[in-house]
């Protein structure tokens, strides 16, 4: 038996295909397409090729994430904190705190024996989420992919004043153009997003272990800002991206063997492997 | 005879002002720039060329506004708030709310009894609460921000953002546009934002019958339809609302010049 799950994010969409034993079996990260989700699909395909799978294999696909809604080839939804709270667990048994920054929102998740007990998030402002770092990455004119290991040259890192993105963005061109170098601009972009990531997690009262995930947790930059201002290390798994797709595939596998042992019939829904988009389908 | 000067440099546009005994004689505007220091000396040029005076006929010159740090010529440097509050006084001294919408940030005072000021909130670290929503709209748009206004005025259906963030609401327009969403009912729905970001401000210091609005916004008048909707009241717009705090500075200036004369004679 295998089991999907599909976390559908605002730029990107993650799928993780595990088996009964809740092993991964393959697991892949695509763009989730500007033209309405359109592409989920298509990673979903990529997935199955990869675990050599038909989508008829599949026992049961969770949607998860921003874009869970009307997944025409799902069979449930359930919300992305529960599902990265179940993925961060399987990986981290001893996780208390975890901190995910993603490319429109941020949020801090309190988990205790593997399960989500509060959370904090901000999705309401740019500043401290992925997007503040795509804008300053488009600023300078340089890819999202390289900022961090970018910002790790910095020798004397600057502060950044404003908090709103599009103040910052402004005040980043006027530091370039006093001749400060990008890397101690970007060390100083890193320190803003951690000082407000930080003070917002701080509501939760951290524990450790902390674990940080989210597509802004591949950005080494970050990582080490947030470091800085904690005073110890962070665990960030080696694909920080996928922990809400786990999470959805580890959920569906647990809700089918929990039915099935009591010998009790699972709801699914009638799946399609097609287009997904934001409208309700006509 | 004694002329006194106010100057406002503002993050979009450096106002200035001169005054004779009181009254307003000329006013000037240009864009601040990158180099808010060169943009004033200029404006001061221009003023004095403007006004047929010299620099030893003023008695008197302040600068307030973002960039007033960048000016070594004035007599002394004030805040635009104070200096918003005595634009407004000079103009209309009933006036007991003051709405202030500039390129980044929103004010809102109170004033108490007898000119005094009472009590102000400014909106400075999000896009979203100042003008500077609007221009970042009008690039998206691409339309000048002179033409936000009127288009606003004619939509029929404004678009309701779920963000209060400009950046977040770049997105949403280009989403909107996508749709099929008019130019009109976008703006629209950026006044609306925007005016509930201001009416917060003002619910913190308080929101009186007679209410103004000045700063670069008080031109737009989809910004100022928005308002008054929100308020519920109609709010008085001075003739030059992006003048008010430079006229301010210039009161000031000569506030200054009085109480120092009667001090020392």
């Amino acid at each position: 038996m295998y089991f999907a799950g599909v976390d559908i994010g605002s730029t990107m969409t993650k799928v993780v295909i595990v088996d009964e034993d809740g092993s991964i079996r393959s697991r892949i990260v695509g763009p989730t397409g500007a033209e309405h989700r359109r592409l989920a699909n298509k990673v979903m395909e990529e997935a199955l090729q990869q675990a050599d799978l038909s989508f008829k294999r599949i026992e049961y696909v969770v949607a998860t994430g921003y874009g869970r809604f009307n997944v025409p080839f799902a069979d449930r939804e359930i919300t992305e904190l529960t599902c990265h709270a179940g993925g961060i667990a399987s990986l981290f048994p001893r996780v208390g705190t975890a901190i995910d920054i993603g490319g429109q929102d941020a949020k801090g998740l309190k988990i205790h024996d593997g399960k989500l007990v509060d959370f904090v998030m901000n999705d309401k402002c740019a500043a401290g989420t992925g997007r503040f770092l795509e804008v300053i990455a488009d600023t300078f004119g340089i890819k999202f992919e390289d900022l961090g290991e970018m910002s790790l040259r910095s020798t004397r890192e600057i502060g950044i004043s404003s908090t709103c993105t599009v103040f910052a963005q402004q005040e980043v061109v006027s530091r370039l153009s006093e001749g400060i170098l990008i890397e101690d601009i970007l060390a100083g972009v890193n320190d803003s997003i951690a000082e407000r990531t930080i003070n917002m997690v701080r509501r939760l009262r951290i524990e450790t272990d902390v674990v940080f995930t989210g597509g802004v947790a591949l950005n080494p930059g970050v990582v080490k800002a947030i470091e800085k201002k904690l005073g110890y290390e962070v665990f960030v798994p080696e694909q920080p991206l996928l922990t809400g797709a786990l999470g959805a595939a580890l959920l569906g596998r647990e809700y089918v063997l929990k039915r099935l042992a009591g010998n009790e019939p699972i709801v699914r829904k009638e799946r399609q492997l097609a287009e997904t988009t934001f409208f309700a389908q006509q | 005879m004694a002329w006194f000067i106010g100057i406002d440099v503002g993050s979009v546009t450096t106002k200035g002002v001169i005054a004779k005994d009181g009254v307003l004689q000329c006013h000037h505007l240009i864009p601040s720039g990158f180099n808010y220091g060169a943009a004033a000396k200029k404006l001061l040029q221009e003023l004095l060329t403007s006004a047929d005076v010299s620099m030893e006929d003023i008695a008197g010159i302040v600068t307030t506004g973002c960039g007033a740090s960048n000016v070594d010529f004035a007599s002394r440097k004030v805040s635009d708030i104070v200096c918003c509050a005595r634009g407004i006084q000079a103009i209309s001294p009933l006036v007991q709310t003051i709405i202030s919408v500039g390129g980044q940030a929103s004010q809102a005072i109170r004033m108490g009894d007898s000119g005094r000021l009472a009590d102000f909130a400014v909106s400075e670290r999000c896009a979203a609460g100042s003008a500077r929503f609007l221009q970042v709209m009008a690039n998206v748009l691409r339309i000048d921000i002179e033409e936000i206004g009127p288009l606003s005025l004619n939509s029929t259906n404004p678009v309701t953002f779920s963000t209060g963030c400009a950046v977040f609401g770049e997105t949403e327009a280009i989403t909107r546009i996508a749709e099929g969403f008019s130019k009109e009912d976008i703006l629209a729905g950026v006044h609306q934002s925007l005016s509930n970001k201001i009416a917060s401000l003002v619910a913190q210091v308080g929101l009186e019958e007679k209410c103004a609005l000045c700063g670069g916004g008080g031109l737009d008048a989809g910004l100022r339809r928005s308002l008054e909707a929100k308020l519920g009241l109609q709010l008085l717009v001075p003739p030059h609302p992006q003048l008010v705090t430079a006229l301010g500075a210039a009161v000031v200036a000569e506030e200054k010049h009085t109480t120092r004369g009667e001090a020392t004679s």
